[in-house]
């Protein structure tokens, strides 16, 4: 769904640095270079950047029946 | 006794410190207060009154309550965990307990973009209280979705939910004491434990090897250079009653804040167990 708030592992809030990350990976510069230069030094609060996919926005695309 | 402390990093949210002279267990029982009985501020209860996003209640109650808020001044003006938790068990958000935080937000159905709601967006009580990030996305809403709801944080423990622990690391390391005999070394002709060291300790110096002094702290104690050492003329130990602490929190209170109050809160379990054993007899 949407990038989680916190490391799931070490609890670490990353929720804000997310959309910071999404648009200069996007706009061609390296992931791994970016998140050293947001701070995110551990390996478990990186693999959370890395591994994200964003399947809210997909959703939205459905109507909602209720 | 004075304990000789030291400084190695300092930030806003992080601290790494160099302690001489305290005990393993006494630093553990801090370390251990300051992950779970540490008070913060953070959202605990959320009443929805509309909800149409593709969320779902509780997906959202459960981004809310992960959310850093700055509790630097709550920890004083409101009262402690157990009151306050039975107080919201109860249903009554009273203001001596609770901080009220509300969002309302809607994307017209004539819109065609997609609004994000984040954390800045909520609406505090107190001005004290508040996310301490305000980039933190909470929900996405198409054209024609709303959502609003009203939000109650209260102060609580991390041995409760780990949200309201304070830090996100909290660990103690020991240093390394590293002996290499000159007389089994063969450098510079052999340099294997330079080689395998992961983290550089290891330098050559005037032929010998010799250990990096600013980077001592950073030794893990993993000993590959004894296991690859052919001469065994390398050791590895850790030094006594010498140790890192290092505390990153999540922005609520400052290390510094971390480490006095958890200090405060082991003192007052201390002070109640003197209490209970003199209500007993036991001691005078």
């Amino acid at each position: 769904m949407l990038f989680p708030v916190r490391c799931f592992t070490c609890g670490a809030p990353i929720g804000h640095l997310w959309e910071e990350f999404k648009r200069r990976v996007e706009a061609g510069e390296d992931p791994g270079k970016v998140l050293d230069d947001l701070g995110v030094k551990r390996y478990c609060c990186r693999r959370m950047f890395l591994s994200h996919v964003e399947i809210a926005y997909e959703l939205l695309n459905f109507p909602k029946v209720s | 006794m004075y304990l000789e402390i030291r400084i190695l990093e300092k930030s806003s949210n992080r601290v790494k410190l160099y302690l001489k002279d305290i005990p393993l267990h006494v630093l553990n029982s801090i370390r251990r207060t300051m992950i779970a009985d540490v008070p913060t501020m953070a959202i605990d209860t959320v009443v929805f009154t509309v909800n149409s996003t593709i969320f779902y209640d509780e997906y959202i109650a459960h981004r809310l309550g992960l959310i850093p808020l700055t509790s630097e001044a709550a920890l004083e003006k409101y009262k402690p965990p157990e009151e306050c938790r039975e107080a919201s068990e109860r249903g009554l958000f009273t203001e001596d307990c609770f901080v009220k935080l509300d969002l309302e937000g809607e994307n017209p159905p004539s819109s065609n973009s997609i609004i994000t709601l984040y954390s800045g967006d909520l609406r505090t009580s107190d001005p004290d209280v508040k996310p301490v990030y305000d980039k933190i996305p909470i929900a996405i809403l198409s054209p024609g979705q709303m959502i609003s709801f009203e939000a109650y944080a209260r102060l609580g423990r991390g041995r409760e939910h780990a949200k309201w622990s304070p830090v996100s690391v909290a660990a103690h390391k020991f240093i390394a004491d590293i002996s290499i005999d000159n007389e089994k070394c063969r450098a510079p002709d052999c340099t294997d434990c330079i080689n395998v060291c992961p983290r550089n300790i290891l330098i050559i110096d005037n032929d010998r090897v010799k250990v990096s002094s600013d980077r001592i702290f950073d030794c893990s104690l993993c000993k590959v250079c004894e296991e690859a050492c052919k001469y065994r003329a390398i050791k590895i130990n850790w030094r006594k009653d010498e140790y890192i602490l290092l505390v990153e929190t999540t922005g609520a209170l400052s290390p510094k804040r971390v480490l006095l109050e958890a200090i405060k809160v082991l003192e007052s379990k201390l002070d109640s167990l003197v209490e209970s054993l003199k209500m007993e007899g036991i001691t005078k």
